[in-house]
């Protein structure tokens, strides 16, 4: 994510605590399991540390196992579907019938992803009854739906015009009307083998009318229809109970006896069911590949060139991922999106639930990290300008820090700021590798490693008890030496930073500084 | 344009401060500003263009016989508007001529610097980096993250809670559930509110991501 640049992310050690559950069973294994989970340093460099690092806001926490819970250790729930375009709820079985597609008028373009939208070619001094020839157009790269030669009668039922209407205008049949050609052709090769057989020479059929090769969805509906036939061919249905366990078949009569005889007899009984045949004729599905459309196609790519050509993201946005050609492109109905809840991947405790509504964007139930554990941010420390009390004014002129340039061996400061979000006070250790491992060695101190982060109580609370140990508002108060005060007045007086002591503390955060030395490329 | 009244009240500053406590700056140039609506605690930016006088011109019959008041772009509270971004109304050229329509950007919004926005609606707790382009008529909902160089194409719907990038922006991705989750007050610039706790928006300061606009 594209944070501003000193950002923080929280490691969830979902895997590795999986890891090392996991070699307990292999007494082979030497790794100590568990106990030492403290011991074990979490490794930011390694590749898989990537996998394991979120910002604070993706992550969320069960409070019955009291973990953090990263978008690894959760499983989400599909709650409902809803078009992204149109923003209307797509009911589940829509979605099991018709697919994860929008059946609305929501159309992207095919070569740029970008909404399309449906305009109208009416000849404003000649306008139609209706309003139109209409056409899809993509307002991003200009693509329209004439450009595979779609113009639509209506405005409105796209996905339905669509359905029918092929590249070109041609008209596509429909399930039916497939249906009955199938059978009209089976009928007719069924007479042509007899008249071979009978050896009269004249065929009547004229059966040379397809133009060119099967389209994939006639080729899907043959094939799903030889299929189909090939299935019941399998199962000798009784018709008059389709849906009755048939104990008078010797298949399932095999079946039961082989049940209650004892498992050691030999398997001789079953028989094997008749294999199934595959497909033998273009009827049947199936496709030959036939040198003369490859040929066919190198010749198109002579004449129209590389950029008739679809790129791989585009070929694969397309319903039938074979397509090579712009002319075969196909207006993209949008995919659906959908609103999911979380559970605890390991107590299935709902983590986080949105309303159902598509429009709302509240949550019943949303238990998340930042409410559990500390948040921590960094930032450079202005040091070198005068920070003065009157800041505010300053503020804006100050240069903003450059956080690109940090120049290797120049001491920087930076603050760390963690505040505490739960209602008890907090004791933070802190530590780190005095050099950072890598290519760059980066000397990292901490000035004040340990220290306390106030309870998150009721602003109100601390203001009524507050005039005891602390002021009310947004107190300073420092540890050790009592100079309280003015600390940002001490560090203008270029006394600046120093060793063990906080730098700043209010209610429920405190900040502490970091000195980072940048190293020098390749040598300690 | 016209706010030689407030030159002279205000005191010496990059930002001169409304009553609700917005915070418009000297050098951004806000044209038509009879018809922009700023909710409150609002920071508009040096070199900001709001174009306020590309107004819907579709007048109502009048009826009260008074010139209805149009409104051209309505921003709520705690918006920030960084430097040298164009907030344009989109328009749409009817039967000859062009038609503009009032736009409305939410609460919680963040537009980062050198953007050109021409969206019809954005919601609220929407971030947008920088160097962004939205069409016209694209509609933004709530808790939506652009990334930096983005193209939104024109009459794009983006949902709630999408991280959306490229050109043209596609979705890539989701925003976590802690997305604007306590960043009701934000946009201080340099403000009063020590402690950070206050502009904490998604993963960064938000006061550091004003702070460090240039």
């Amino acid at each position: 994510m594209a944070q501003p640049f000193p950002y923080t992310y929280y490691s969830c050690d979902c895997y590795d605590s999986k890891v090392a559950a996991a070699p307990t069973k292999h007494a082979s294994q030497g790794i100590p399991p568990a106990e030492d989970e403290d011991e074990r340093d979490f490794d930011p460099r390694s590749p898989g540390a990537n996998y394991s690092l979120y910002p604070l806001e993706h992550l969320l926490y069960c409070e019955d196992c009291q973990q953090i819970r990263c978008p690894r250790c959760v499983v989400e729930e599909t709650l409902n579907w809803y078009c992204p375009s149109c923003l209307f709820e797509v009911p589940s079985s829509v979605v099991k019938t018709d697919g994860n597609r929008c059946t609305r008028n929501c159309y992207n373009c095919p070569v740029c992803s970008s909404p399309a939208v449906v305009t109208t070619l009416e000849d404003p001094f000649d306008p139609s009854s209706s309003g139109g020839p209409w056409l899809l157009l993509c307002t991003y790269c200009k693509w329209t739906s004439l450009e595979i030669g779609i113009e639509f009668e209506k405005h409105t039922g796209i996905t339905a015009q669509l359905a029918r209407l092929g590249n070109g205008g041609r008209t596509i049949p429909s399930h039916k009307e497939r249906e009955k050609e199938r059978e009209r052709r089976l009928e007719l090769d069924k007479h042509k083998s007899r008249d071979i057989l009978s050896g009269s020479e004249d065929s009547p059929t004229t059966d040379k009318r397809d133009d060119g090769p099967p389209s994939h969805d006639d080729i899907y509906a043959n094939l799903s229809a030889f299929y189909k036939s090939q299935l019941a061919a399998q199962q000798p249905s009784n018709p008059f109970s389709p849906h009755d366990i048939n104990f008078s078949s010797p298949s399932s009569f095999s079946r039961i006896m082989n049940l209650y005889s004892s498992s050691t007899s030999k398997k001789q009984k079953r028989e094997k069911p008749t294999p199934m045949r595959e497909a033998a004729s273009p009827l049947e599905g199936l496709t030959l590949h036939s040198p003369s459309t490859d040929t066919a196609i190198i010749d198109r790519l002579k004449t129209s060139g590389w950029s008739r050509t679809l790129s791989p993201a585009q070929k694969l946005a397309q319903m039938t991922p074979t397509v090579r050609f712009t002319s075969d492109l196909r207006p993209l109905a949008s995919i659906l999106c959908t609103k999911r809840g979380k559970r605890c991947r390991s107590c299935r405790h709902i983590l986080s639930k949105p309303e159902s509504k598509i429009t709302s964007t509240r949550y019943k139930i949303k238990l998340l990290a930042r409410n559990h554990i500390p948040r921590l941010s960094l930032r450079a420390l202005h040091t070198s300008t005068s920070a003065s009390a009157s800041a505010t004014a300053a503020a804006a002129a100050i240069l903003p820090f450059n956080y690109d340039s940090l120049r290797p061996g120049l001491p920087i400061h930076f603050l760390l700021h963690i505040s505490n979000p739960l209602f008890d006070p907090v004791r933070v250790t802190l530590a780190t590798p005095s050099l950072t491992p890598g290519r760059v060695h980066t000397r990292v101190t901490i000035l004040c490693p340990q220290f306390d982060v106030g309870a998150n109580t009721d602003v109100w609370d601390d203001a009524l008890s507050g005039s005891t140990d602390t002021a009310a508002g947004g107190l300073k108060r420092f540890s050790a030496s009592g100079e309280g005060g003015a600390g940002r007045g001490t560090e203008g007086s270029g006394g600046a930073v120093e060793a063990g002591k906080i730098w700043e503390r209010g209610r429920n955060w405190t900040s502490v500084v970091l000195e980072v030395v940048p190293g020098k490329d390749g040598k300690a | 344009m016209s706010r030689p009244s407030a030159r002279k009240a205000a005191p010496k500053g990059e930002y001169i401060e409304t009553d609700s406590g917005n915070k418009v700056s000297r050098r951004s140039a806000i044209t038509g500003t009879a018809n922009i609506t700023l909710g409150g605690r609002t920071v508009i930016m040096a070199d900001v263009h709001l174009r306020g006088d590309l107004h819907p011109t579709r007048a109502a019959p009048s009826t009260s016989g008074k010139e209805p008041i149009t409104t051209s772009i309505s921003i709520g509270r705690c918006t920030v508007i960084s430097t040298g971004s164009v907030i344009r109304p989109p328009s749409r050229i009817s039967r000859g001529e062009v038609h503009y329509y009032p736009m409305k950007i939410g609460d919680n919004v963040f537009i980062g610097p050198h953007c050109t926005i021409s969206a019809i609606s954005i919601s609220s707790h929407v971030h947008i980096s920088h160097h962004v382009t939205i069409h016209p008529f694209a509609m933004i909902k709530e808790n939506v993250k652009i990334l930096p160089h983005a193209v939104i194409p024109a009459n794009m719907v983006i949902p709630s809670g999408s991280v959306v990038g490229g050109q043209p922006a596609r979705v890539v991705g989701e925003v976590g559930e802690g997305w604007g989750v306590g960043g009701g007050v934000s946009g201080g610039i340099g403000g009063g509110e020590k402690g950070g706790e206050k502009g904490w928006v998604e993963g960064g300061d938000l006061r550091e991501l004003v702070r460090s606009v240039k």
